[in-house]
């Protein structure tokens, strides 16, 4: 029984280890052909319109609502201390530091990273890979990579999107429907949130994020099993561990950058 | 044999511990079509992507051309590619591209040639496999056949040295079978260049083959001319070019006895 | 590899959202338009007690924001609380400025509240201001209270 027990976590820990090792292998495979990027511009442009573009509307709309609740909750809190002019520096900072960077990197995921893991997944399962390595063409360099930078490149331009918009929808529901002073909205917040040390710093996850969203996409894609339940498994795990290596990293940036 | 384009040695090479080759010695001659057979399972398609450089063997040599392929560097690897083409079985074409695409993209790759130049290599190879007129479909919109003519203009489109068939006649209704059939063959007299055929369709394989080779359990059973093989003697080869369900390769695949296995197995 | 023209000009409005936004992010959300990218000179302060005082609070001088707490350590020798000082350089102080530690509202953050003095000369990067003020803890005022009114 406990042998067992020893033994099955001995595997999984060995598991864990060799992945880790795979996948830092594959990323210095990905890194060493980037150069090739800088005489295929428009490959790029491709793909920041797949991944990037096309996932602004529910970025614009999630933003919104995000925005809009903050505001109402914020409110319920903040007027028994008739302190409801804070209400900005409660939207914005929340926004900027943690519900901006962690819930664009999970939207993210779910709407790009997924597409991306089954597209490279496909391609695998169809032989297209198989087929541009025997016309000399390293699919590393012709598929991975572009995606890859694409990814990290839109996800900081969605977060300050995401940002904007909530900000802008919680002012609205404050100073419009909740009667909170328009003044005492913008000068608190502007008294507190600080360009280094907020809005720098909320930057700094989003870019992580983005490398860590679009390097696991790519990454299940580019390993999946070629079969369509290997596709459809590698779809779910890009997911899954884009959501748990997002929220454990916050934690871990948020206690470096903010802790104290 | 002299005027070999492709040299096998002692090749060993095995995959989640089943050995699949065991010691293959092949030679494939310059300019001529060359099949590969051998019953399901034993690795055809394997020898392909070893001679492609797509897998790495445990132990042995491919020399193609004084390059022995499985200790080339990455770079090495791509630029003796360009110099082979490949039709695979799935046809494999890019999804994302039409049909003309599919056929510039070597070129697009590897040359920077004006698009006029362009346009006249890939009309010129879809017009050898006679789909000029579906140059503007997506690959989602051709049939199976039309998917695989189309391939095979996207491989020929850089005059490789070295042409490699993948079971180039699975799964195609015989007009288009005798198509394919006839194109191999073409091709190979009009370019010049040096066909590799894998596949388990014998009488095709039998009627345009300068060569064949019989991989059977993990090493080459029995090669010769399509002539010196069906005047073989051989009962294993006899079973193989005429397709008897039973001899010395049995129908069963190694198992207890029957009724044994009724008493004994629990599901 | 042949693009749309839509593809691109969306990319491009893509790209150009994001850059509008950073810059509304930091001119209007943040205080960068306060300053920040402006140089800045550096005093310090030596207290008997912070209080609550942390680092990145607000320095101003009669209630207008003239620059920020950016660092406090210990200082063994003096036994007291050594508080520097990052100052807008528009802002210049006499050398006998004085520094208290005040309380925004009843529960709000500490600041420091600099008054002026009436010196000639003003104070320059590593000088000190010599007049401080330590923070009210409300234990000690309670404590004091409480020792008075017992003692009549």
């Amino acid at each position: 029984m406990i042998l067992d027990w020893l033994q099955n976590m001995g595997k999984s820990s060995l598991n864990f280890f060799r992945k880790i090792g795979q996948f830092s292998l594959f990323l210095f495979h990905l890194l060493s052909g980037l150069n090739y990027l800088f005489f295929r511009p428009r490959l790029l442009i491709k793909e920041i319109y797949s991944v990037g573009v096309l996932s602004l509307l529910i970025i614009i709309f999630s933003g919104l609502f995000v925005g809009m609740v903050l505001s109402l909750l914020g409110y319920v809190t903040l007027v028994d201390f008739g302190a409801e002019g804070s209400l900005g520096v409660l939207v914005s900072l929340s926004l900027v530091r943690e519900l901006g960077p962690v819930l664009t990197a999970l939207l993210f995921s779910g709407r790009a990273g997924s597409a991306l893991t089954a597209e490279i997944g496909l391609m695998k399962a169809t032989e297209q890979l198989a087929s541009m390595e025997m016309m000399a063409v390293d699919p590393m360099k012709r598929i991975i990579a572009p995606r890859f930078i694409a990814g990290i490149f839109s996800l900081p331009i969605l977060t300050a999107i995401f940002i904007l918009v909530g900000i802008y929808s919680s002012f609205l529901v404050g100073s419009l429907w909740l009667g909170v002073d328009e003044g005492s909205f913008w000068s608190q917040m502007q008294s507190k949130v600080e360009f280094q040390h907020d809005l720098v710093n909320g930057f700094i996850k989003s870019f992580v994020f983005g490398i860590v969203v679009t390097g696991i996409a790519v990454f299940q894609g580019y390993t999946a099993t070629p079969t369509s339940a290997g596709v459809s498994e590698a779809t779910t795990r890009s997911v899954v561990h884009s959501a748990l290596a997002i929220l454990g990293l916050d934690f871990i940036l948020t206690s470096i950058m903010f802790g104290l | 044999m002299p005027n070999a384009l492709i040299h096998i040695t002692d090749l060993y090479f095995s995959r989640a511990n089943r050995e699949i080759f065991s010691g293959i010695n092949l030679e494939i001659p310059k300019g001529k079509i060359t099949a590969i057979m051998g019953p399901s399972g034993t690795g055809k398609t394997t020898l392909l992507r070893l001679m492609g450089g797509q897998l790495i063997p445990d132990r042995g040599d491919i020399i193609i051309e004084e390059h022995s392929i499985p200790s080339l560097n990455n770079k090495a690897l791509y630029k003796i590619r360009q110099r082979m083409g490949m039709l695979f079985q799935s046809g494999a074409l890019l999804t994302d591209l039409n049909v003309f695409e599919n056929i510039a993209f070597p070129i697009r790759e590897h040359y920077d040639f004006p698009e006029t130049m362009i346009r006249d290599l890939v009309l010129m190879k879809l017009e050898i496999v006679g789909l000029r007129g579906a140059y503007r479909l997506m690959p989602s919109e051709l049939s199976g056949g039309m998917a695989r003519r189309v391939a095979l203009a996207r491989a020929i489109v850089l005059d490789p040295v070295l042409m490699m068939y993948d079971e180039p006649f699975t799964g195609l209704d015989p007009i288009t079978l005798g198509t394919i059939v006839t194109l191999i063959k073409d091709l190979n007299q009009a370019l010049g260049m040096t066909s590799v055929v894998v596949s388990h369709d014998v009488k095709e394989i039998l009627s345009i083959a300068d060569h064949v080779f019989i991989l059977a359990e993990g090493v080459v059973a029995a090669s010769g001319s399509p002539d010196e093989l069906k005047a073989s003697d051989s009962e294993w080869v006899q079973q193989f070019l005429h397709g008897l369900p039973d001899g010395p390769v049995p129908f069963h695949y190694p198992a207890p006895d029957y009724l044994q296995s009724l008493r004994d197995m629990t599901p | 590899m042949r693009l749309s023209k839509k593809t691109e000009i969306m990319v491009g409005i893509f790209v150009l959202l994001g850059a509008i936004s950073v810059i509304l992010l930091a001119l209007n959300v943040s205080n960068l338009s306060n300053f920040s990218a402006e140089k800045t000179y550096q005093i310090k302060a030596y207290f008997d007690n912070i209080g609550g005082l942390r680092t990145r609070a607000k320095v101003s001088m009669s209630g207008v924001k003239i620059g920020r707490v950016s660092h406090i350590t210990y200082h063994p020798e003096r036994g007291q609380a050594e508080v520097t000082l990052t100052l807008n350089p528009k802002f210049k102080l006499s050398t006998d400025t004085q520094a208290s530690i005040y309380t925004a509202g009843l529960l709000g953050e500490q600041y420091i509240s600099l008054e002026p003095g009436a010196e000639d000369d003003v104070l320059t990067t590593g000088n000190i201001i010599t007049l401080t003020q330590s923070a009210m803890v409300l234990e000690e005022i309670i404590g004091k209270v409480m020792v008075n009114l017992t003692s009549k």
